[in-house]
């Protein structure tokens, strides 16, 4: 996971789970961010998909259990489309 | 493991105890648990079905984390085209109760857009709840499927109606308008008010209780002449009517309205479910109806009136179509505030489009929201 994709991810996060981004690190899942519910997973679906231009299926989206883990899929999504 | 939504099969049961179980013992309302039998008690499917309701599971690794429905049903279309469309209904995420498992909600609904792209949702109980505030992030086109009531005993309203009594001063304020008798006296007024206004019925309608199998040719006929008044309703003709309401359903009443021996509408009534907001209240509900243009007053007359005689103290009935609404006020039903939400998929709101124009013309009802056939 590049530090880019990682940035970009955790704004998007941020502006989501409306919590400063400095506050939000690999680790942070829905167990650490108190915002994170069933309606904000879903927001950040949605949001990653407009962000980064990516169709997530329902195995990427079951994989989205840490800022970590959404990066690295956005990275993967994006080398495999390229 | 990865999570794998799927068919409920019986030999999920046992996990879906489970998980019923960590439901409740987290969760205060009992009404948040999945079905118990994996093949429905109600509609389901056969080889010949027409309408049926199916049930799936999201399972990781044998343990089962949320479920769904869907009641596949054929549809009338503003093109004319008769489609079966799917409605999703029931679903229940662990992520309610353990935030570690927020991520079934949005698996759940994209599963069920997946197998059913022309979706809808119904009821679903205000725009405040999650999942409604997901239909609309996502896009749907949704609209508020209007609310009525008829108070029947004033006085008993004003004693129960627990959201009308939310404070000391209220209750009080209630009381005294219920035990002066103004509260009887101003409903009167303004019942007489609304019957002044309303047009008058031909004297020869015969509105009677019915088995709709011994008419179904008349049904068949009011079906095929009614349908073209909505932009959008599920099919209602004799077979549908059988399906839905057979004559072993005890708790329902149908109504059959003629005139000159011709079938010119029909109702389905009945008494809605005990509900905490209505107190002691006896509640009963115009669950559903249909009938030829012109003769829609009859009917709510004579469903109203049926529901009067079994003695109910306040009749409900949600209605989205613009002339059934005008019905119900021309028969003295008031408006009220709705949290009966109608959500259209993409897919289903391209079929329907432009949206904003098809709206009043749509005919749903209470029938065709999951509280078939005792929870409405």
């Amino acid at each position: 996971m590049t530090a880019s994709t990682f940035e970009q991810v955790r704004n998007v996060a941020s502006d989501i789970f409306g919590i400063p981004a400095n506050k939000i690190t690999a680790e942070s899942s829905p167990e650490t961010i108190e915002n994170w519910d069933s309606m904000q997973h879903l927001n950040l679906v949605l949001a990653i998909e407009e962000k980064f231009g990516v169709r997530l299926e329902p195995e990427d989206i079951e994989q989205m259990k840490s800022i970590g883990a959404v990066a690295a899929l956005v990275e993967k999504l994006q080398s495999a489309a390229h | 493991m990865a999570i794998v939504i799927q068919p409920y099969r019986p030999e999920h049961e046992p996990a879906v105890a489970e998980f019923n179980q960590r439901l409740r013992q987290a969760c205060e309302d009992e009404n948040m648990v999945f079905y118990r039998w994996a093949e429905p008690r109600w509609l389901p499917r056969r080889a010949e079905s027409r309408i049926y309701n199916e049930y799936f599971v999201a399972v990781d690794d044998g343990i089962v984390r949320g479920g769904y429905a869907l009641k596949t049903q054929e549809f009338f279309f503003p093109d004319g085209q008769t489609r079966s469309i799917a409605y999703y209904h029931h679903p229940l995420s662990e992520g309610i109760v353990n935030k570690t498992h927020a991520v079934v909600g949005t698996l759940l609904l994209r599963d069920a857009m997946q197998r059913a792209p022309i979706l809808y949702c119904l009821g679903m109980g205000g725009y405040d709840r999650p999942l409604p505030r997901m239909l609309v992030r996502l896009g749907w086109a949704h609209s508020l499927v209007p609310f009525f009531f008829r108070i029947v005993n004033p006085s008993r309203f004003l004693r129960n109606m627990q959201t009308l009594r939310s404070s000391p001063s209220r209750k009080l304020l209630m009381d005294i308008v219920a035990y002066s008798g103004a509260g009887w006296a101003s409903s009167m007024l303004f019942q007489g008010y609304r019957a002044l206004l309303a047009p008058r019925s031909a004297a020869t309608e015969n509105c009677g209780v019915a088995s709709f199998e011994a008419d179904a040719e008349g049904l068949q006929s009011l079906w095929e002449q009614a349908r073209q008044t909505c932009s959008f309703t599920a099919v209602r003709d004799a077979e549908t009517l059988s399906t839905l309401y057979p004559p072993a359903q005890k708790h329902l009443t149908r109504l059959l309205m003629k005139r000159n021996g011709v079938v010119i509408g029909w109702a389905v009534v009945g008494e809605r479910r005990k509900d905490a907001k209505y107190g002691n209240l006896r509640v009963g509900s115009v669950v559903d109806c249909f009938a030829l243009p012109g003769e829609l007053l009859s009917v709510v007359r004579c469903a109203t009136q049926t529901l009067e005689r079994q003695g109910f103290d306040l009749i409900l009935s949600n209605q989205s179509h613009h002339v059934w609404g005008e019905a119900f006020r021309a028969a003295g039903y008031l408006s009220g505030p709705s949290n009966f939400l109608f959500a259209a998929s993409k897919n289903l709101a391209e079929l329907l489009a432009p949206f904003e124009t098809a709206r009043p013309r749509m005919h749903l009802t209470r029938a065709d929201g999951d509280g078939l056939p005792a929870n409405f």
